[in-house]
């Protein structure tokens, strides 16, 4: 009953439009949504006891690929640090600065906060100036392969150049 | 004529109808089209020139519409999602110079915010290519929620007792 609302709506906004003169009325509206459809390929795959095909296991790896995967990685490693800290913060009995000269004054402990400058200025930078080319695509730019390639390898070296820069600043206290 | 002031947000996908493990193309577009009464129509018809016959036909792409929630209208839920996506990820970039350059109480409280609502949006996404049937989502989506929460809940705890964000940042590069 419901669909057949739905497309009886569908068909009413569909008719107005006639007046563009776009044959808008050969577009047939679907009853169910994209995640409907979605949730009906997984279950009819699933109950049918059917393997994946091999995909990520057989495609040539490309460099906007990885990046991609990349960016996703980075944010979840950042996600997972962010979340980390934040449970220790309510966790943990002291304070924040007697933690960092406790690990400091480690015989391990200068080399330890280096790796930790590193462990965010590496992902935060990747996955920052990867989200501005994210961004840039989201406007519309950039789609072409050669400017997808470009800019991929625009971020990666200012990832690094960050970074580098990053890891060797030591501020005042 | 009725209402055609919303938003339609159209997901076209290609046929594979696998969500992205190769994150090489985006399998699903999302085309928004505008529909305003009078206004000229975004949705290009895909033109097609057949030799053998005397007239070229338009066919229009195959539409699948957004659900609608109420009667005649539809829900911009996702479309408004979307953009409040971009829009917390914009107000991230501008923070980070904000903290470098006016460190404080009112830069913490927002960095928390924008790093929280971010990071639970990033994830969700993830939770959605990946995760499949009904009741697993809503686990996920449950457990999500409480991760987030106790994430901004301990930021701004952080912020209150101890040093605060741009200060711990400070100090952890002045080792």
């Amino acid at each position: 009953m419901a669909l057949f609302l739905r497309s009886l709506t569908r068909q009413g906004t569909c008719l107005s439009r006639s007046q563009f003169g776009v044959l808008y009325r050969h577009a047939v509206p679907m009853g169910t949504t994209a995640k409907e459809e979605m949730n009906k390929f997984w279950a009819k795959n699933n109950k049918l006891n059917r393997p994946m095909s091999p995909h990520v296991t057989v495609y040539k790896w490309s460099v906007p690929m990885m990046m991609s995967i990349s960016h996703r990685g980075t944010g979840l490693g950042l996600s997972a640090g962010v979340s980390a800290f934040a449970l220790l913060a309510l966790v943990l009995p002291g304070s924040y600065p007697y933690y960092l000269d406790l690990i400091h004054s480690q015989s391990f402990g200068p080399a330890l906060i280096g790796l930790a400058k590193f462990g965010i200025a590496f992902p935060l930078s990747y996955h920052t100036f990867n989200g501005i080319r994210h961004l840039c695509w989201d406007s519309g730019k950039g789609f072409k392969i050669p400017e997808v390639y470009g800019s991929g390898y625009t971020v990666i070296v200012l990832t690094v150049l960050t970074t580098i820069a990053a890891v060797a600043y030591k501020g005042a206290a | 004529s009725t209402v055609l002031n919303s938003a339609v947000q159209v997901q076209c996908y290609c046929t594979c109808a696998v969500s992205c493990y190769l994150h090489l193309v985006r399998c699903s577009v999302t085309i928004k089209i505008a529909l305003f009464h009078r206004s000229s129509l975004l949705l290009r018809p895909l033109g097609v020139q057949q030799k053998d016959q005397d007239r070229p036909y338009q066919l229009t792409a195959r539409i699948h519409g957004s659900p609608s929630l109420y009667s005649g209208s539809g829900s911009k839920a996702a479309s408004l999602h979307w953009t409040g996506e971009r829009v917390v990820s914009v107000m991230l970039l501008a923070l980070g110079p904000a903290a470098y350059y006016i460190p404080g109480p009112a830069i913490d409280y927002s960095l928390a915010a924008a790093i929280t609502l971010h990071s639970h949006w990033g994830i969700g996404q993830v939770l959605t290519d990946y995760i499949h049937g009904e009741s697993k989502i809503k686990v996920a989506n449950a457990c999500l929620f409480l991760l987030s929460t106790v994430t901004f809940a301990g930021l701004c705890y952080f912020n209150h007792n101890d040093v605060g964000i741009c200060k711990a940042v400070a100090l952890l590069w002045s080792k």
